[in-house]
This record gives C-alpha cells, structure tokens and sequence, in this order.
C-alpha cells in the first residue's frame, strides 16, 4: 500500500525519486523525479530519457526557477517538513496560478489528515501521507468544509463576489 | 533529591491531577495531599505509571513537581505548583459581583 | 452588523462538525497530543495551568444583544459563571471541559459567533475601533473593510500555517484607538489629499512580546480597492521568507526589522504588482456590498441637551464624575457613547459574570439599540444612547458595579491573566492590579491624574502590553519570588512608544508604592493640570523619574 493520494482517489504511486545522476550514465527507465540542483545540472541529459520526469523544490526554493521548464515536466514534488511550516502553501499556489503548471504537484513529508483540504486548495493533487495516515480514511478530509471565502488556485473569485 | 509527585491535566477535563499508586494501582486525583510521594529510585515506578496513563489518553503532559511534605499534608515547592494545587489566588468573580436580575 | 449568509452559516457548522471530530479522535487516542494541539490551537483551545481555556472571537470587537446572552449562557452552562474580556477585543473562558467544546462551538454557531483562527499560527481575529461608526474624529467607518478582511483571511488555504501568529487591526480615525502599531499590520484610514479618496496608510511589523517594536510605515497611501490584494503579497513574503528557526524571532517584525523597511517594502511591491489585478482587487460592488451591513441607523432627531440630565449633573456628583469620565461625545446630536468600566478593585481586570452580561445585553436592549463593543483596554462600550436615558442608565449600571467612573484613567489597568491562570507566566499580575486600583480608588486623586495608563502582564509575552503603557508592569521570576519591572513611557496610540524599563525590580510588596512614587514625581513636576503624565515624563526623561524612584 503506497498510503498515496492522487486526485482525491488512493492510488499507487508510480514515481521513482533519484538522485544518482553523478555516478553512472545509465539512467534509468520509468517515472523519476529528482531534486532540483540535478535537474538544473543535467536538464538536457535528463530530457533524453523516455519516462516522465519530475523536480523536488526545496522550500527555499522559489518557483519562478523552473517556470520556463514546466511543460516538460509532469511532477513537482513539494515537501512538508513538518506539519507547521507551511511554505509549501505558497509555492504551490505560484506554480499553479502564476506559472499555469497542469501537471501533478505533490505533497510530501509531514501531510496528515489536517492539511489536506488547504493543500488541495492551493492547487496540490497527489499527497505522499505520512506513514501513520490511512489513505482511504482521509479522502473525507477534502470536504469537511465546503464553502471557501477566498480565491486559490480552485477558485478564482472570492465568496462574496460568486454569490451575486 | 527532593521528595516528588507526578501531575497532569486530565484530557477530558483538563483538571490539574496527581497520580496515586496503591499496591501499584495508579489513578488520579485533583487533591494534591493524597498523591503518592516519592523520592530517588522508588520514584521510577511512578514515572512509569505516568507515561502509561498518558499513553492511555488519561492525562496529557505528565511531570514531577518537588513538594514539601508538612503536617497539613503535601505542599508544592514553587508558587506556579502551589497555584496549581489550590486555584487561582484571588477571588472568582462570580462569587463577588452580587447581581440581581430584574424580571423583563 | 454583518449579517450571514447561508454559506457563512454552513462554514461554521462545518467546522463544529469537523472539530467534533477532531475531539471524539483525540479522545479515542487516535490523534496524539501534539497532534491535535495543532488543530485545537487553530480553534481557540489551550491547555492552561487549572483547565482548557477556550478563546471566542468577536469580530472586530461587536457584539449584538442575543450573542451578549449566548456568552453569558455558555459562561453559566460550561464555565464557573463568568468570562474574561481580552486586549483583542476577543472573550476567553477559563474552565470549559474538552468533551463540552464542540456543544459550545454548536450554542456560539447559533448566534453566528465561533473560535475559528482565535489561537494558532494564523490570521487572528481583526481588531478595530470600539468607537467606529459613532466617533466624531471619524474619517470612514474601519469595520466593512474589516469585515472583508475576516472573509479573506477565515480558512485562507495558503497562511494557515504561518511561521507565527498574525494579527490584523484597522482604524478609521485621528485618534488610534486601535493599537494599530503595534499589530503585524496595522491599516489606518486615511484621505489621499490629491484625489480626495480615502485609502490606507500601511504599518507593517509591530508587536510587543519579547522584542517589542512599533510597526513601520511600509507604504504612506493604499488605495483601498488594493487593500486585499496588498495583504495577500505581504503575507505571502511573511509566509515564503519569515523565520521558522526560532519561534522568538519568528513574527514578521523580526522579518522586517533583519531584511531592512525598504527592502522588505521592495519585495512587497514586487509581488503585489502581480496579483493586483487578481480575484481580491476590490470593486465599487463589493463595497458598497459590504457598507449595506453597517448603515448608521435611523438616529432620532434630538437636540443636544436634556433638562432632567443637567440638573442630575448639577445635583448630583456621582453622576457627573461618571459623566465626566465615561461618557464620550456621539457624532449624532442628542446621543452619547458609554463606557462600561470592567474595572474595579474586587474583580479581575475584564472579567465578567454571566449575570452581568446578561443585564448588559437587556440594556443594550433598552437604551442603545441592540449592540455592545469590546474595547481594547478590556471594557465594554454602549455606542448609541440618548443624553436623555443617562440618568437611567446610570442608575442601572451601578446596581451592576459598572460605573466606575475610570476610564482611561489611573485605575483602568489592563492585565493579563498571568500566574493565576497561564501556563506561561512567570508571576502573578491580577493581585497586582487590585492592589493599585484598590490603593488609588479616590476619584479626587484619579481626576488630578488625568489621563494615564497602566498594563501589567505575568511574563515576557506581553499579553498585557506592558511595553506600550504610560506605566508598565512585568512580573518576572526571581529565585523563585515574583518580582516586578516597571517600564515608563510607553504608548499604544498615535504617538505609539515602546516605554523603557526604569531600574531594578521591585517585590510584591513594594511595587505599588513604586507606581505612587512615579505618579507623585509626575504630579510635583508637571508644568500645568494640561500636561499629561507621558507629555511629563517626556519633557524631563528617565534619568528625572528614576532618580527620584530610587535616590
Ligand atoms: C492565557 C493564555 C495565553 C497564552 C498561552 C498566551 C500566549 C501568548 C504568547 C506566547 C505571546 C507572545 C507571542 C509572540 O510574541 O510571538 C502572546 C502575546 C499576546 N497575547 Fe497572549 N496569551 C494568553 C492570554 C492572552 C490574553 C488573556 C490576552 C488579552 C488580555 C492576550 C493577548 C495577547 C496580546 C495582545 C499579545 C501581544 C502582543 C503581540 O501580539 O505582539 N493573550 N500571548
Ligand atoms: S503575558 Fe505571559 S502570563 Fe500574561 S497571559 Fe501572556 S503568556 Fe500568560
């Protein structure tokens, strides 16, 4: 059980991180994603690969580094260090609002039942729980709430404005 | 070492507690002169019981205090845990303010 | 007022369920403490030193008659019968059970009222003017803009994890009575001399806690269709850049104060011009929207004099000191503004007995249609009542101990609730309040003094805003003794100062004669009966009043 969320639905995650790039030039085959300095060293060799490739941001990571690099890339993997630092919020809503990227935006690390709603708000859809999570219990956490004040990346205008 | 008791919040009341062992039975109780008072090793029985009950959702944050045993019973050594103990030191208002309703 | 909609309804029976939830897990062990520490933290619920304290917001400090009466239902049914009104205009109770917080969050729903971002790293309860809408220094009236701030910031997906706790307030007057500079941001109405709009001056960064600091201008004029769009880039750089190393040095002051005003001003500007033409610009629609909840009433055309009132005020000297210090002139003629003093020598600073918040909302009921504010200084206000229901009311709310006639004066001391309630303190500070107010309880001297504050708080974190009173008081923990510091010269209004710490601290015992001793310095010293203690103590300086405290 990967304990993965894709697009409110348990899923397998079929997503390989690497990061061996440096020792060997034989890449691998399959989805991989790799942390960002890899993708920014080796992007043309990575590009040669057949499988879909992602990037890990850091969250000191401004987006805006691999905004022109988006349409190749069907993943941004985003992580969650712990339940409270939420820069990933931030970044999230800038791929998705600023840099229109249609890809997978995932949550990992510390993402608990909690969280969820307000990630998928920000635009991210696949979630790597954390390992005590249960997947198919959480998928109630994306509407325990159902009425939203502001614009994000699932709304673009704010409550007092759709209501008219 | 100073002679110890363990306390908690109760997690349904959030009540200041103290734990009592008797022949090894813990329970808890908010009246500080009947927690069980220990000191140095015997005091690792104690700890433990606590961490059980913790961990069975009795109680939330257990720890040691220092208190003074006198012949008015337990005492807690600082004022924090004496205030803890015994309440707030001044008076609740609603004891004070003598209101009376006029019927509508 | 602000009236919801369905929708507005449904959030908050939501989130009831959702929290129930969160409480029948926790309780079941399947959610750890510190695990639902985050999610009871984001609903207003602490664990303090005797039990749970569960902090109820009031939206920028208003309170409609039957949501006064839910307060004093829920105080009665789950609390010991009364509540504490807080710095934030906010009402917190000391005694709730964990297992009776979701039956309460469901009595609060019913009246529109909730716990919802009232503790937790997140955009807190916005604070305003306990005056607005009736003041006569009004430019414009701060709560439709604060009412668009609390729909924006309620549940905002992406700065509900903060690095740290972000607090809000706007004023729409001369007069600060907001605090607004000592808030993470602070919007000050203003009118843009060249195209006669009106539209905000932005403070961004003060805060009191450990490192006190007054807010910085980070822009002289926000055109207030921008005014959303503003705050999203600013907590987004907060949110991107802010510290999560060091919970002390995690607010935005710190960010301001380490990146520099101007270049923190840049990277604001840099991002508001991306999203200013986003969702959340504002348009004529949603304020005039908005303003439609808060339309003066029909005011009924009055003179502004009353034969029965002015001969009470000559008849009759209790009347016409509390007349004199609690009665504020109404922008509308014929009314006046009441202050309720939750100050007096035998009851807490702010607290409130359920018996009381009922017959205030009776009153409220009777004489000023409906509706009740919090202040800041943790009184009540009645905003709307007729110069000619005074006498009446008067009457009334001395039979409720309400009418101490102290208002922003020596006895009108905010506290915290310090070592008889907090977790957190280090000493105690409502014993040392009642033991100044019962000290200085002569209206004689309290007159003489004039307008002069005192705030204590029970330990560093400044809940009290010890630093930003004329007086300020901290207890601190010495050697296991509580002793007390006393900061002189600060001030939370216009003139907003961070006060400096005199001189070595004083015992229990001892730091009310110190207060005296600082209050008679300024009396021998003053130029005139005019010159106010600040105005004293800032003409002759530190050194003047600490020689005189310990020479
Ligand atoms: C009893 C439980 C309370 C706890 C645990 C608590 C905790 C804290 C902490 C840790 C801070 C410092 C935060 C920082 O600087 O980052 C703080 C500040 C503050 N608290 Fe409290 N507080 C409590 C009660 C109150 C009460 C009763 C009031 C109102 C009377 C209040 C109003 C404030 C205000 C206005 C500040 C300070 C200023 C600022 O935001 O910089 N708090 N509190
Ligand atoms: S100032 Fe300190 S003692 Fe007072 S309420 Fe805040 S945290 Fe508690």
């Amino acid at each position: 059980m990967d304990n993965y969320i894709k697009d409110r639905k348990v899923d397998s995650n079929e997503w390989m991180p690497f990061t061996g790039l440096e020792d060997g030039d034989s890449l691998p085959t399959g989805d991989i994603y790799v942390p960002i300095e890899e993708w920014l060293n080796a992007r043309e060799t990575l590009l040669t690969r057949n499988g879909r490739l992602g990037v890990a941001l850091r969250n000191t990571d401004d987006p805006a580094i691999i905004k022109d690099d988006l349409d190749r890339l069907d993943l941004v993997v985003l992580e969650f260090p712990k339940m409270a630092d939420g820069r990933a919020f931030t970044q999230a809503r800038l791929l998705r609002e600023r840099y229109g990227f249609k890809g997978e935006i995932r949550a990992t690390g510390d993402v608990l039942y909690d969280q969820l709603f307000y990630m998928q708000r920000c635009g991210i859809n696949g979630f790597e729980l954390r390992d005590d999570q249960n997947a198919s219990h959480s998928l109630r956490a994306f509407d325990e709430m159902t009425v939203t004040y502001q614009p994000a990346s699932d709304e673009e205008l704010p409550l007092w404005r759709r209501q008219k | 070492m100073a002679l110890q008791v363990y306390t908690a919040s109760l997690l349904k009341e959030g009540l200041v507690a103290y734990l009592t062992l008797d022949n090894n039975l813990p329970s808890w109780t908010t009246d500080i002169h009947q927690a069980t008072a220990a000191i140095d090793d015997s005091l690792e029985a104690l700890k433990k019981a606590a961490e059980q009950s913790e961990q069975d959702n009795i109680v939330v944050a257990p720890y040691a205090i220092d208190v003074i045993k006198t012949d008015s019973g337990i005492i807690a050594a600082t004022k924090r845990e004496q205030i803890r103990a015994t309440g707030p030191t001044i008076e609740l208002p609603q004891e004070n303010i003598r209101v009376s309703r006029k019927a509508a | 007022m602000y009236q919801y909609s369905d929708q507005d309804q449904q959030l908050l029976l939501e989130r009831v369920a959702q929290f129930r939830g969160q409480v029948a897990r926790r309780l079941k062990g399947e959610l750890s403490e510190e695990e639902f520490k985050h999610q009871r933290l984001r609903n207003g619920l602490y664990l303090q030193l005797h039990a749970y304290m569960l902090r109820v917001a009031i939206p920028y400090g208003l309170l409609s008659s039957d949501q006064m009466r839910t307060l004093a239902h829920i105080a009665r049914k789950y609390d010991k019968g009364y509540g504490h009104f807080s710095t934030r205009q906010n009402i917190q109770y000391n005694w709730p059970k964990l297992e009776d917080v979701p039956d309460i969050l469901d009595d609060l729903a019913k009246v529109e009222m909730h716990a919802i971002q009232t503790s937790g790293n997140c955009i807190r309860n916005t604070t305003s003017d306990p005056l607005a809408s009736v003041a006569r220094d009004e430019l414009e009236d701060p709560r439709p803009y604060c009412e668009l701030i609390r729909q924006w910031s309620t549940f905002h997906p992406e700065f509900n994890f903060l690095p740290r706790k972000f607090k809000i307030a706007v004023s729409g007057a001369t007069q600060d009575r907001a605090a607004v500079a000592v808030h993470d941001i602070g919007l000050r109405l203003i009118k843009n001399e060249t195209s006669g709009e009106n539209g905000f001056e932005v403070y961004v960064g003060g805060g009191l806690g450990r490192t006190p600091m007054i807010g910085k201008v980070i822009r002289s004029f926000l055109p207030k269709e921008d005014m959303l769009t503003y705050l999203e880039a600013i907590l987004r750089v907060y949110n991107t850049l802010g510290r999560r190393d060091n919970i002390y040095k995690a607010r935005i002051k710190i960010l301001v104060h380490e990146t520099g005003e101007d270049k923190f001003r840049e990277l604001v500007e840099a991002e508001w011009e991306k999203i200013k033409a986003g969702g959340l610009y504002l348009k004529d629609e949603d304020f005039a929207w908005v303003k439609g909840f808060f339309k003066d009433p029909d005011y009924e055309l009055l003179p502004d004099n009353d034969t029965e009132f002015e001969n009470l005020l000559l008849s009759n000297t209790d009347f016409a000191r509390w007349v004199d210090k609690n009665i504020e002139l109404h922008k509308q003629s014929g009314y006046r503004i009441v202050y309720l003093s939750l100050k007096t020598a035998h009851q807490p600073p702010g607290d409130v007995t359920a018996d009381q918040m009922d017959a205030i909302a009776d009153l409220a009921d009777k004489y000023s249609l409906s509706q009740i504010r919090t202040t800041h200084r943790q009184n009540l206000v009645l905003s709307d009542v007729k110069l000619q229901d005074l006498p009446a009311l008067w009457e009334e709310l001395k039979a409720l101990d309400l009418a101490t006639p102290n208002y922003n004066h020596v006895t009108d001391i905010i506290s915290c609730p310090g070592l008889d309630y907090c977790a957190l303190a280090t000493a105690r500070s409502i014993p040392i309040s009642q033991a100044i107010t019962e000290r200085f309880d002569n209206y004689d001297f309290i007159n003489d003094l004039g307008d002069v504050s005192i705030n204590i708080s029970g330990c560093i974190n400044a809940c009290g805003h010890h630093h930003v009173a004329n007086i300020g008081i901290l207890g601190v923990n010495k050697k296991g003794t509580e002793v007390y510091q006393l900061t002189l010269g600060g001030s939370a209004r216009e003139d907003a100062a961070i006060g400096k710490i005199i001189g070595p601290a004083f015992e229990a015992d001892e730091i009310v004669d110190a207060v005296e001793k600082v209050l008679s310095v300024y009396l021998e010293n003053r130029e005139d009966p005019e010159e106010t203690f600040l105005m004293t103590y800032r003409r002759l300086g530190q050194a003047f009043f600490k020689e005189r405290l310990y020479g």
